[in-house]
């Protein structure tokens, strides 16, 4: 890292990419902060009452809690099976540990549209649709092939014979795994956990499915929106968005770094 | 070169008695291929044993059987007469030092060698106590807060070497210790382990593809080949009498000659004949230490064959300076013979291409059978 000096058009080429990659979320921000009726850029007056009229829009906050709760279950749910799982498939190597590991990993293949599709059939015929519990499993068919992805190549690239050293020492495969293989998987853990959320609080497809008129996330709330009005509302909720993820990146970075966490 | 430490008593295979590690017929297989074929093995209590053997000779794969991470697929191990080949590894009660160390890296160094004693359920100041007299021990009480990333090689090595002997293991296992460490370190953590070992008079096996760690540091010599054991003795033992022609060429260097035995204790070996010692007959296969070999220049003072004493004439190819050694390499009828002596102030150099004989003594010559 400290040795070569990036050059002066490589610069401007990392420059211009970024612009285009950031664009809208840079274009969403003075939008939000617009006078008009109109979704209008660049605005022609500036005011708050969007940020206004979002505190005063009851479907908006309550999907916002929704999409909130619904995250966090669907989180700590892919964890708590995704941990177990990828402890057995990689370190235990069964016969079918392989054979698991793709059927768990499969959804990530499928296009959702299909998944969605496939989720709307079953669960219309058991009555999930437009529950919380539908809109759970319904995100965990995403976010679980995530979490075991991470979590079995964390796992994989430890050193197992710190695993070892710990059993010569005296130590109970249970108590092994809770004092050495789960700290040294922490950083596995917390990108697993920030994907996941991610993953869930951004899920438009299936949800679409799954969600009816008295229970809707965020995403597909201000989908809805769009589709009726073209008023700059959903700016405002987009920029708190921003934020909001921002605060999640922020935290990993802080907490276990966010290269070692993402880029392997 | 070599340092040995050549305790007194019994010098050959101690009885079983006494053995406070044994292996009965250790045998490891993996579908067809045989990892450790039918090993048998006593090990004495206190003493240091070498696992010695190039990679793949199962060495490693003894250890880890007997600390009980592979399971064997026949035989038994015994430890102080109790048969533990069913006993899991944390029951075992082995301090295993790995070749990577294997420290827990989210945990200090104090906390690492708490470990074995947290899972003993230890009162806390007697863990403090340990802890502190295991540091000290390897002189590294300064570094107690240290997370081992912030550590040196050799300072982890030591680390894992006070985490190994805190739990006061009844073995102590040793997966090459040495080989990620740089020459001068190796020699410096030889004689330490060495020291460790012996002072708390502990049982210990030491896995390693070098020779000079096994001849150097322990009490006997295990040469593996082929998952097979192809030679224990004393360090002197399998130095000096290696039992077949693989244990001599891989302990130590060695010059290798083909002939066939006549049976009057004389070799030939082309249109030349060499005396070895004995009588042996047919096809043989002898050899000879570099450094028992003398290099002279042909019709010289010193060039006088005598009683007891093998010549055989070539020509000068190459002279290699390693420092503290001459390496003289001569063709020898088409054979290529190396003779060592120690330089002197580097003198020695001789002309290449120079007519030279080879000198060495009778009795420094080894012979083998080439079966039939």
């Amino acid at each position: 890292m400290e040795a070569n000096e990036t050059s002066v058009p490589m610069k401007i080429v990392v420059a211009v990419l970024f612009l285009f990659l950031l664009a809208p979320v840079i274009l969403v921000v003075p939008i939000s902060f617009s006078g008009e009726q109109i979704l209008s850029f660049p605005p022609e007056s500036w005011s708050l009452r969007w940020y206004a009229a979002l505190a005063d829009n009851p479907k908006m906050i309550s999907a916002f809690w929704t999409s909130l709760m619904l995250g966090a279950i669907v989180t700590l749910i892919s964890l708590a099976v995704a941990i177990p799982a990828a402890y057995v498939i990689v370190r235990m190597r069964t016969m079918g540990s392989t054979f698991l590991y793709n059927l768990f990993t499969a959804p990530l293949l499928l296009p959702t549209i299909v998944l969605g599709l496939a989720i709307l059939i079953v669960f219309a015929s058991i009555g999930f649709l437009g529950t919380f519990t539908g809109l759970v499993i319904g995100h965990l068919v995403i976010t679980l092939p995530y979490a075991l992805r991470v979590l079995a190549t964390t796992l994989g690239n430890l050193n197992l014979s710190c695993e070892e050293a710990a059993s010569t020492l005296g130590g109970r495969p249970l108590t092994v795994f809770r004092r050495v293989t789960l700290p040294m998987m922490a950083p596995g853990i917390v990108a697993a956990t920030a994907l996941c959320f991610l993953v869930s609080f951004d899920e438009v497809v299936i949800t679409l499915f799954l969600t009816g008129p008295r229970l809707t996330t965020l995403p597909v709330e201000l989908f809805h929106h769009v589709e009726s009005r073209a008023d700059p509302l959903v700016a405002s909720v987009s920029v708190l968005l921003i934020l909001l993820t921002l605060a999640v990146v922020m935290i990993v970075d802080r907490t276990v770094g966010l290269s070692k966490t993402f880029v392997k | 070169m070599m340092h040995q430490t050549i305790r007194s008593g019994s010098p050959t295979l101690s009885d079983d008695r006494d053995a406070h590690l044994r292996l009965d017929g250790l045998t490891k297989r993996y579908g067809d291929s045989v990892a450790v074929a039918a090993l048998d093995l006593a090990v004495p209590k206190g003493e240091l044993v070498a696992l010695l053997g190039p990679s793949g000779c199962g060495k490693t794969t003894t250890l880890r059987m007997v600390a009980g991470l592979i399971k064997p697929t026949d035989g038994r191990i015994v430890v102080a007469s109790q048969d533990i080949t069913q006993v899991p590894t944390y029951r075992r009660d082995m301090g295993l030092v790995f070749q990577s160390y294997a420290l827990f890296p989210h945990m200090t160094v104090a906390k690492n060698v708490a470990f074995g004693l947290e899972m003993r359920s230890l009162p806390k100041p007697e863990i403090e106590r340990r802890v502190k007299e295991a540091l000290a021990m390897v002189r590294l009480e300064a570094l107690a807060e240290r997370k081992p990333r912030e550590l040196s090689g050799g300072q982890q090595q030591r680390v894992a070497l006070a985490r190994a002997l805190v739990i006061r293991p009844s073995i102590l296992l040793l997966d090459e210790p040495l080989s990620n460490l740089d020459a001068k370190l190796r020699d410096e953590m030889r004689n330490e382990i060495r020291d460790i070992q012996q002072s708390l008079g502990i049982t210990a096996v030491f896995v390693t593809h070098d020779q000079v760690e096994a001849l150097s540091m322990c009490d006997k010599v295990v040469v593996m080949r082929g998952g097979k054991l192809e030679q224990m003795g004393t360090p002197v033992e399998v130095y000096e009498h290696p039992a077949t022609p693989f244990v001599a060429s891989f302990v130590g260097r060695t010059n290798r000659l083909e002939g066939i035995a006549q049976g009057d204790g004389r070799v030939a070996i082309g249109s030349m004949a060499v005396q070895v010692p004995g009588r042996p007959g047919g096809k043989v296969e002898i050899m000879i230490r570099p450094h028992r070999m003398k290099l002279v220049d042909v019709g010289s003072g010193e060039d006088a064959a005598s009683e007891g004493v093998n010549r055989l004439a070539g020509s000068l190819t190459r002279v290699t300076f390693v420092g503290d050694l001459l390496q003289y390499h001569v063709d020898v009828d088409g054979t290529e013979i190396v003779v060592e002596a120690a330089s002197d102030h580097g003198r020695g150099f001789r002309k290449v291409g120079a007519p030279v004989a080879v000198l060495w003594r009778v009795e420094d010559t080894m012979v083998f059978g080439r079966g039939a």
